[in-house]
């Protein structure tokens, strides 16, 4: 199975992204959409991510 | 503030009349294609998975659980944001198999009926009571905003709506294969619907309700115990559950599936898909909770689910509670229609054709379309039944949110498909058995008995899902390694596994052409089904009616078989196919295709990177050697199959590489079949110069060929016999021309000696003989001197053509070189022969271009032309017109000679270039002219050419046509008329 550097890349910043991000997501003091700004951190990336994944026809 | 049934019953009829409209218009071609077909619709129509379950219930959700009202739409995005991983991979399998739903998937993977039967039960299982919520969640949003009216009328409406929509617009003509765009672009519409909804109720929420973003932070403040629920981490493990809970559903709930892989038109969509839904997830998630505090903070006294459709009642505004309203319609309408159609494919495949199967005498897509619309009434009108009987309306709930759960039991053996092939039915029935038996005993049966059998242990529910997926996976591995993989099995498993390049090679079909595939379908379809099928099959394909290709008819079988699974299901039609259509020889298991490997390798070929990238490119470089190469290559496979036919090959045999490629040698045309077969049967590795007849023109061909032996390494099984042709016909062609031109050589030195060696004595003779008629006054005796002076004239004559042929033949340039006028000299050399009193009544016609000039020597050319106006006027009619003509064409002088004669009949034409050779009566010629013609020609770097018009009814005589340079009066070659003038 071939996985594409960009799959691995999305796989791996997700990842960290989630790891980093959840201190700041509970924060008591922090506004109530932060989820939603890492959420479309995330989606922004993949987009960018699949943007170059192939158009092999089937 | 209440609602009349009647305005929401008009405002529910007239959204599905539009819901009618849309499709209708989509499918009569109202709306562009470039519009219907766009991925964006594929996308939004994704949206269909965001049911009340996301409408409604998030609300309630989010007061329980916080930010883990969200682990279903990052599951769900996860599964979407890898689609490289899962989703694009299935989507492959699918298109090419003809798989629609799950249980098609794990019934073509695991080979095995039971396996779709086991399936489908369990999705039923998992997905009516869904269905149930559905109604009851429009029934009691209804019943929210008119208290007094009767939710059942509206549900019953309501359900008879959505049953005809779904007949109308999602089982088209029966045949099982059509996209239905009308559908689709409906729940696209839906999805636009609802996600419009939840925003401006979200923009609602915050700014009546609170203000303003910063007015509702501001207020969240002042509700510490709210805002710690909301920011508290749920429960160890509960996220993590629903998160791979809703991962699975991308696969293994009916309707998403439906959507993503059935009614795909192009992997691009998916890959749009991939970060365009979850997107769509984001933005319909986040309403949510302003919707829920704006509700908390009004003091809502409506429960917590229905907020979406109170919000408007309790801050008074009529307009968001029909927006409210619509939103949740849409949701629970667009997933009604898709789930039952996505079960009653599956109720058809699994649970019906396995145990009834229509008469070959019947139309099986008439049947097979009733039944499908059967099926979908019987499944809204069971989901109605299962939300109306119930008493308690919470149980209906209940068992909703906890049915759903069995799906992810098929975790495991998705995953094992496409990355595990050693996995096999056993383990598959075995772990798939004991899970649901787990989750049923456990989760099902407390909330449908309400007896608990875990009552004296603390274990909770997300306990029991963990329990019941380990146990699935440990016992699929084990019994799966314990146990033995069919063969048939193998080879599935093989297919949908990603990371195997090993293929069972099988050949021989009992069928040999697509009339014979018809006539074996006849028995079990009837004829009508079986001529479609082939046909439909044969154009997928682009192949010919009349293909007998062995590659190609496996290639229609294996496509009979994935439409006849679009059709009926993977199960039947791989029973259907293999009894009637059976293989006769079955190669060992590694044996490969090579165009299967190569057409795999092209496939994924822009996902190859490093290593894998460099060997590819490789790869093409020597194929595209081999594919250049100015020789012929034809390499063989089993049993004398071509498997690769160059370009050179192409060119000489003019058979193109696509008719030949998957042939057997005896299928190509003559003559190259028997040549390249009985040269592949012989020992000889080399036979030169055979000769084959192409086309009438004989053909030289020498072949070789080099035996690839079987190797002793286990992976590589690659036999054959690599030949190559060697097209020599043009040298064959030079040699011969070469011969003649030594021939001729040879002849004119012949000549000027014999000419030399008499020429002296008959000099003497004639002297001689003069010397007698001028001194003797014997009549008698000046007579015989006479004829003897007239007899050595003669042979001077023929003595004087001799030495005039051996100089022509002579290659020194020793001629003058001017530029000559082509119609100047044609003028002179009828002029001349017009001298000749004694000839026929011949007409001469000139029609020569003016102006038109060569490079040569006039008197020579001069020769030349009243040689072969002798020669016309020899073979011509009294009375017969002679044309001498002359034109340009691309800087050359076409100059043509054309009698109205009869013609040089074939059987001589190569010989009439040969000296001595005449077809005269003897002493009427020497059989020296045309040959001297020749000669001359090729001196002037012309050349001749003899074009015997026999064909010609109108005329009927030989034209010579002679080629020349063309030049100007400065002696410079020109390219085109204008200059030439």
């Amino acid at each position: 199975m071939y996985i594409s550097r960009s799959i691995l890349l999305l796989l791996m910043f997700s990842y960290l992204l989630f790891l980093t991000s959840v201190d700041w997501v509970s924060q008591p003091q922090g506004a109530w959409y932060r989820p939603f700004i890492v959420g479309l951190l995330v989606i922004l990336i993949a987009a960018l991510c699949h943007r170059e994944q192939n158009s092999d026809d089937l | 503030m209440t609602f009349e049934l009647s305005s929401l019953f008009i405002l529910g009829l007239a959204y599905m009349a539009m819901l009618f409209v849309i499709a209708l218009a989509t499918d009569r071609g109202w709306i562009p294609q470039r519009i219907v077909r766009h991925p964006v619709v594929y996308v939004l129509a994704l949206g269909v998975f965001a049911s009340v379950w996301s409408y409604y219930a998030a609300t309630a959700n989010a007061f329980r659980d916080g930010f883990g009202y969200l682990a279903p739409f990052i599951g769900i995005s996860l599964a979407f944001l890898f689609s490289p991983l899962m989703l694009r991979p299935i989507l492959e399998i699918t298109k090419s198999y003809q798989l629609s739903s799950l249980a098609d998937l794990l019934a073509f993977r695991y080979r095995s009926p039971v396996a779709g039967t086991i399936t489908t039960l369990v999705l039923l299982m998992g997905v009516i009571p869904l269905l149930s919520l559905q109604i009851q969640a429009v029934a009691n949003s209804v019943a929210l905003l008119a208290p007094d009216t009767s939710q059942t009328t509206l549900a019953i409406v309501f359900c008879s709506l959505i049953t005809l929509f779904a007949i109308f617009f999602g089982t088209g003509r029966g045949a099982g294969r059509e996209k239905h765009e009308g559908l689709v672009m409906a729940i696209a519409f839906d999805s636009v619907v609802k996600l419009l909804a939840l925003l401006t109720l979200g923009l609602f929420a915050i700014y009546r309700g609170f203000g303003g973003f910063a007015e509702v932070d501001a207020w969240l403040q002042t509700q510490p115990e709210l805002l710690a629920s909301i920011k508290e981490p749920d429960a160890p493990g509960s996220f993590h559950v629903t998160a791979l809970l809703f991962f699975t559903a991308a696969v293994a709930s009916p309707h998403m599936f439906y959507m993503i892989f059935n009614e795909n038109n192009d992997p691009k969509a998916l890959t749009l898909a991939s970060w365009a839904l979850p997107l769509y997830f984001l933005l319909l998630s986040a309403p949510v909770l302003p919707i829920l505090w704006a509700g908390l903070k009004i003091g809502s006294t409506a429960p917590l689910e229905f907020y979406p459709v109170s919000l408007g009642v309790d801050y008074g505004s009529e307009l968001m509670t029909l927006i409210g309203f619509l939103g949740g319609l849409s949701a629970a309408s667009g997933l009604i229609i898709v789930i039952t159609l996505a079960l009653s494919n599956m109720c058809l495949n699994h649970l019906i054709l396995p145990v009834y199967q229509p008469s070959a005498r019947n139309d099986i897509y008439r049947w097979l379309l009733w039944k499908r619309r059967a099926l979908i009434t019987a499944l809204i009108w069971i989901g109605f039944i299962f939300y109306y009987l119930p008493e308690d309306k919470l149980s209906v709930r209940a068992i909703g949110n906890v049915s759903y759960i069995a799906s992810l039991q098929f975790l495991p053996s998705i995953i094992a498909l496409l990355y595990w092939p050693r996995g096999n039915k056993k383990g598959f029935l075995a772990g798939l058995g004991v899970g649901v038996l787990i989750w049923f005993a456990f989760l099902m049966l407390p909330v449908l008995t309400g007896t608990n059998l875990l009552a004296f242990s603390d274990v909770n529910t997300r306990e029991i899902i963990a329990g019941s997926l380990v146990t699935n996976v440990i016992l699929f591995v084990a019994i799966s390694l314990w146990t033995r993989t069919s063969a048939e099995e193998r080879a599935s498993a093989d297919i949908c596994a990603l990371d195997t390049i090993r293929r069972r090679n099988r050949t021989g079909l009992v069928a040999r052409s697509p009339e014979e595939f018809i006539e074996k379908l006849t028995k079990p379809l009837g004829e009508r089904t079986a001529t479609r099928e082939v046909l439909q099959a044969l154009r997928d394909l682009k192949i010919d009616k009349q293909e007998k290709r062995p590659y190609a008819l496996r290639l229609l079988r294996g496509r009979l078989e994935a439409n006849l699974s679009g059709l009926l299901g993977p199960s039947i039609a791989h029973d259907l196919i293999d009894r009637f259509l059976p293989y006769t020889i079955e190669s060992e298991t590694g044996a490969t295709d090579v165009d299967v490997i190569e057409s795999r390798i092209e496939a994924y070929r822009s996902n190859l990177s490093g290593m894998a990238e460099d060997l590819d490119n490789l790869r093409r470089y020597h194929r595209q050697v081999l594919l250049e190469l100015p020789l012929g290559v034809c390499s063989l496979g089993e049993q004398n199959q071509i498997v690769m036919w160059n370009n050179a090959m192409a060119k000489l045999t003019g058979i193109s590489s696509q008719e030949v490629v998957g042939a057997q040698l005896k299928d190509i045309e003559e003559p190259w079949g028997s040549l390249i077969a009985d040269f592949t049967s012989a020992e000889a590795a080399h036979a030169h110069k055979r000769v084959v007849q192409v086309k009438n023109k004989r053909r030289f061909i020498s072949l070789h060929k080099a035996i690839i032996e079987k190797s002793a390494a286990h992976k590589i099984k690659q036999d054959g016999i690599v030949i190559l042709l060697e097209d020599l016909t043009e040298t064959e062609l030079l040699e011969e021309e070469l011969t003649h031109s030594e021939r001729l050589a040879s002849i004119g030195r012949l000549a000027a000696g014999v000419a030399h060696e008499i020429g002296n004595p008959i000099t003497g003779i004639a002297c001689l003989a003069q010397n007698i008629r001028d001194e003797t006054n014997n009549d008698e005796l000046r007579s015989m001197a006479r004829q003897i002076i007239e007899q050595t004239d003669r042979t001077s004559r023929i003595v004087q053509s001799l030495v005039n042929f051996a100089h022509s033949g002579s290659n020194k340039v020793d001629h003058t070189s001017e530029v000559v006028s082509i119609e100047e000299c044609v003028n002179e050399a009828i002029a001349l022969i017009s001298l000749d009193k004694r000839r026929k009544d011949i007409h001469y016609r000139i029609a020569c271009k003016p102006g038109l000039k060569i490079l040569g020597d006039s008197q020579r050319l001069l020769q030349v032309l009243v040689n072969l106006i002798n020669n016309a006027h020899d073979a011509s009619p009294a009375g017969s017109t002679i044309t001498i003509s002359s034109k340009l064409v691309s800087g050359s002088v076409q100059l043509a000679v054309t009698d109205e004669g009869t013609g040089i009949p074939e059987s001589i034409r190569d010989r009439i270039f040969d000296p001595f050779f005449t077809t005269k009566e003897p002493g009427e010629g020497t059989g020296l002219g045309l040959s001297l013609v020749y000669s001359i020609v090729e001196n002037l770097n012309g050349h001749i050419d003899i074009i015997s018009a026999s064909s010609r009814r109108e005329n009927p005589g030989t034209r010579v046509i002679l080629t020349f340079p063309c030049y100007d009066d400065a002696g410079l070659p020109v390219e085109n008329f204008a200059k030439a003038l």
